[in-house]
């Protein structure tokens, strides 16, 4: 997936400036910036849910916006922020619409396998009968991953993941997304405010400030003491645990 | 690959509970058709269904229209407690009727045959509440309470444009004119029977595949376009046949706000489901329940002295405030 | 003196228009006849020109300081008689005097229509404090469900009474009937009207809430329940004499925060000067717009009304809270505005 000056503006202000980079395969890359940097509006447009002004997004050989939709949802998956069901849905029924794009609503024998398999990748199967919006934060959470997970597409992206969760849902959140990249073998992007996940469990980090890309690289190149402070312009120590580098400031 | 239909306990639960609806509702069309008939006399028999069997089939398509249009346009903009007619979309309708007539003159065509009316203010309300509602949706960037106020609102705008319409063309006949421009349940309009079921019939086949997205766009839009669904026509089209819908309700019956809420919210909370094949079904059937049931007791047991929508108001209002209620405490 | 140019302009505008509109009607009539002492022209005069302007000076002034009372006690600028069921209340209030009490006088009626009016209006404002959470439009939604009940309750004992072609007086607002010897109700608005002005302070003070008022030594239920119950006979006294006019206390207490703030004292004057200007032009606009018909004033308002109405919800989506922008716009030097309300 290739990113080619990608720009977006609203009232006239660019929000996303002339960005341009390029997605790694089957690797984990997290998008961190302050706020407002156009994390959020980057990931939109990388998932079609936001239209771009300028720019090209090149995925798989061909522009992005000239893919049909139902072929992207089945090599594309997005999870927003804001996601309340207000119908009754329980969540097998909700992983099952990660089937709708290859089945249009009538599920087979193979997809119902498919989504079983979800459900019990997630470790839902105690839940599956239950509401949605009976479930916890986390719980909701990883149902939605479960039906990302259905949707059995090769790049899954995420929009703060572990926004809302406390730290031991959030820590789980971020392993379910390492293995998604390990054991599934799938492209993962993430937009993550928590930096220290960033470090330790993505491959590639890509920081913006204002609407640009002010660094792209490997997490040892990006989560530098230098950089950090550049970005977020409050002091940074970075110090070494079990090889990755943990930042903390003040 | 084998298609396979995997019913879960609830859904047949759910079945059940459809065909009992089912035989309600045929219980109560007996009812209505029979009660108080002289079967003994041939003539009486026969003018006693030329007048019921036509009013039958007027309540029956209201409320397949109305149910049907509650739960899409609830789906849509994902709230339990809107109606499109809470939006002031029949008063729209009324509105248009009345101008058209206003426009071309009571003499013209338009005046004199309900069906070339009915066809005229089908197209210009497609036309205008497209507009209006799309925009308004935009405005208010999709936030529910504002659409709700401005809908109810609007209600009194469309209404109080009509009523200066009537009083320009004939100030002294205003109650006459009133009467016969708009419909209602002690005057349907009977005689555009087949058209509605035509343009129903052309509106369900002009929009079968949006219909079966339904249920992936409860999830919402950023989801919906996840999974591969092109929302804003989908939304747009559909939008328009819950439009229609209405206006055939209006042109039939008259204005009647809150039936739909009611009928949708009773589908919801008996089927617990998101289901909507089964939904519509429910909410239509519930209609259907009330409205020949309730218009039965108005004929009956209150001798047609109050209009079966001053039932619906207040019982509707009633409910309005309860569901407002329970949504804020959650 | 820039304080009040606002004031005194607009009460020039009034009495130019007042002047104007008594000349405006089916019958002809001139300035000179009349000095002139011209008995027939006197009489028509006295017995239907006077007393149909008076009404809607007090019809225009009373609602619009009506509205803006409910407004300050609720703390939200979307309550007001037409979206509080105080009209509708009064309404079935009247309606029930006409059934149980058929020989009952004018005031008779209007005892009925106060009580009724001052309970609906209670009852709505205690529904409301009940909910933790106000939405700022949830309030007026839920008030017009409320009047929307309370009118489906009317209409269904018309019904029942035959009493649907009696009532309809009473549903449509209009001036036609205002006659020497039938509108004298409405001159109470003018006593409450200045009760309302004393106690303006006071409506402010309870307006930010029981705490608050706690803590000035302000007695909260007293207040607010005086608050609405002077708002509510207001409502009634026009109810009963000219039927249902919506909107006006709903959008000239908007519009004139607007530009002067919401500081109830200092509006109070501009808000039913305005109120009554505006219940003038629509008034004349009704009466000749099919001459020599009249359209009802409650049309002429229903369609104006509502598009303000839909022009200032837009207006305070888009700039929120911060609702008092013209008056700087326009240079007006107002230092006691608040901008917007608190809810």
């Amino acid at each position: 997936m290739k990113i080619h000056n990608l720009t977006k503006k609203y009232d006239g202000k660019p929000v996303v400036d002339t960005v341009s980079f390029t997605i790694p395969k089957g690797k984990v890359l997290s998008l961190i910036g302050p706020n407002g940097a156009g994390k959020s509006t980057v990931m939109g447009m990388l998932s079609r849910l936001i239209a771009k002004d300028s720019g090209l997004i090149e995925f798989e050989g061909q522009e992005l916006t000239h893919w049909k939709s139902r072929e992207l949802a089945k090599r594309l998956a997005i999870l927003t922020q804001t996601n309340n069901v207000s119908m009754k849905l329980t969540v097998e029924e909700l992983v099952a619409f990660g089937r709708f794009p290859y089945s249009g609503g009538r599920n087979t024998a193979e997809d119902q396998a498919l989504i079983a398999q979800a459900i019990a990748y997630m470790e839902l199967t105690d839940l599956k009968d239950r509401f949605i919006d009976e479930l916890s934060g986390g719980q909701r959470q990883r149902a939605y991953i479960a039906m990302v997970i259905a949707q059995d597409t090769e790049y899954v992206l995420l929009d703060e993941p572990t926004n809302n969760l406390d730290i031991y849902h959030a820590a789980r959140m971020m392993k379910i997304v390492r293995r998604l990249c390990d054991e599934l073998g799938k492209t993962v992007i993430l937009v993550l405010h928590e930096i220290n996940f960033a470090a330790f469990y993505s491959d590639y980090v890509c920081a913006f400030v204002d609407g640009r890309i002010a660094k792209f690289g490997t997490v040892k190149e990006v989560m530098t003491k230098e950089t950090l402070s550049d970005i977020y312009k409050v002091d940074f120590e970075v110090i070494e645990i079990a090889g990755k580098p943990l930042s903390i400031y003040y | 690959m084998k298609q396979q239909t995997v019913l879960t306990k609830a859904q047949r639960a759910n079945q059940r509970r459809l065909v009992i609806l089912t035989l309600l509702m045929l219980l109560a069309a007996a009812a209505y058709l029979t009660v108080d008939v002289n079967f003994q006399n041939e003539k009486l028999f026969a003018y006693a269904m030329r007048l019921r069997i036509p009013k039958l089939a007027v309540m029956l398509i209201t409320a397949l229209s109305i149910g049907g249009a509650t739960i899409v346009f609830q789906s849509i903009i994902r709230n339990t407690i809107v109606t499109p007619c809470l939006l002031g979309m029949n008063s729209l309708y009324t509105l248009i009727h009345t101008a058209v007539v206003f426009v071309l003159g009571s003499g013209s065509i338009v005046a004199s045959n309900p069906n070339a009316a009915f066809g005229v203010d089908i197209v210009l309300m497609g036309i205008a509440s497209t507009v209006i509602y799309s925009w308004l949706f935009r405005k208010t960037k999709y936030n529910v309470l504002y659409v709700l106020l401005i809908g109810t609102v609007l209600t009194s705008f469309f209404g109080s444009i009509q009523s200066t319409l009537l009083r320009v063309m004939d100030p002294n006949e205003y109650d006459a004119l009133l009467a016969s421009l708009v419909a209602s349940f002690s005057n349907v309009n009977s005689r555009i029977i087949l058209f509605s079921l035509l343009l129903l019939a052309l509106l369900l086949f002009w929009l079968r595949r949006e219909l079966a997205l339904l249920d992936v766009l409860t999830l919402g839009r950023d989801q919906a376009i996840n999974l591969g669904v092109d929302y804003d026509r989908c939304v747009g089209r559909l939008l328009l046949g819950v439009t229609l819908c209405i206006a055939i309700a209006t042109a039939m019956v008259g204005p009647i706000s809150f039936m739909g809420l009611i009928i949708a919210n009773l589908s919801r909370q008996l089927l617990k489901t998101y289901r909507h094949g089964q939904l519509i079904a429910g909410s239509a059937l519930f209609g259907m329940f009330v409205l020949i049931g309730g218009q039965t007791l108005v004929e009956h047991v209150f001798a047609y002295t109050i209009p079966v929508s001053v039932f619906i108001t207040v019982a509707g209002g009633i409910y309005f405030l309860y569901l407002l209620l329970r949504e804020r405490r959650r | 003196m820039k304080k009040y140019g606002s004031t005194v302009l607009l009460a020039l505008l009034l009495l130019v228009l007042s002047v104007g509109s008594l000349f405006v009607g089916v019958l002809d009539m001139d300035p000179g006849s009349l000095l002139t002492g011209d008995l027939n022209q006197l009489e028509i005069f006295f017995v239907s020109r006077l007393p149909r302007l008076l009404a809607i000076l007090c019809t225009g002034a009373g609602m619009s300081t009506a509205g803006l009372i409910m407004q300050q006690l609720c703390m939200n600028k979307f309550v007001s008689p037409t979206t509080g069921a105080t009209i509708s209340s009064a309404q079935l209030g009247i309606l029930i005097a006409l059934l149980f009490l058929p020989d009952s006088t004018l005031w008779g009626r209007a005892l009925f229509a106060f009580a009724f009016a001052i309970a609906g209006t209670w009852i709505f404002v205690w529904f409301i404090q009940q909910i933790t959470f106000k939405d700022v439009v949830l309030v007026p939604l839920i008030g017009i469900m409320f009047g929307n009940v309370i009118g489906g309750i009317t209409s269904f004992l018309a019904y029942k009474y035959e009493m649907t072609q009696a009532l309809s007086t009473w549903l449509v607002g209009h001036f036609s009937l205002v006659l020497r010897g039938r509108y004298e109700i409405v001159y109470l608005v003018a006593p409450l009207v200045v009760l309302a002005f004393v106690f303006a302070n006071h409506f402010n003070i309870v307006g930010m809430g029981k705490d608050f008022s706690k803590n000035l030594g302000v007695p909260y239920h007293l207040v607010l329940f005086m608050g609405l119950t002077i708002a509510a006979m207001i409502t009634a006294s026009v109810v009963v004499v000219v039927g249902s006019i919506s909107y006006i206390g709903l959008i000239v207490p908007n519009l004139v925060a607007m530009f002067k703030g919401d500081k109830i004292r200092g509006t109070l004057i501009d808000n039913a000067l305005f109120g009554a200007l505006f219940v003038l032009i629509c008034d004349v606009l009704g009466r000749i717009a099919i001459a020599p018909y009249e359209l009802p004033i409650e049309l002429i308002i229903g369609i104006f009304g509502s598009v303000l109405f839909i022009g200032l919800l837009f207006y305070r989506l888009r700039f929120g809270r911060k609702a008092v922008q013209l008056s700087a716009l326009l240079g007006w030097d107002d230092k006691t505005k608040r901008g917007g309300d608190a809810v």
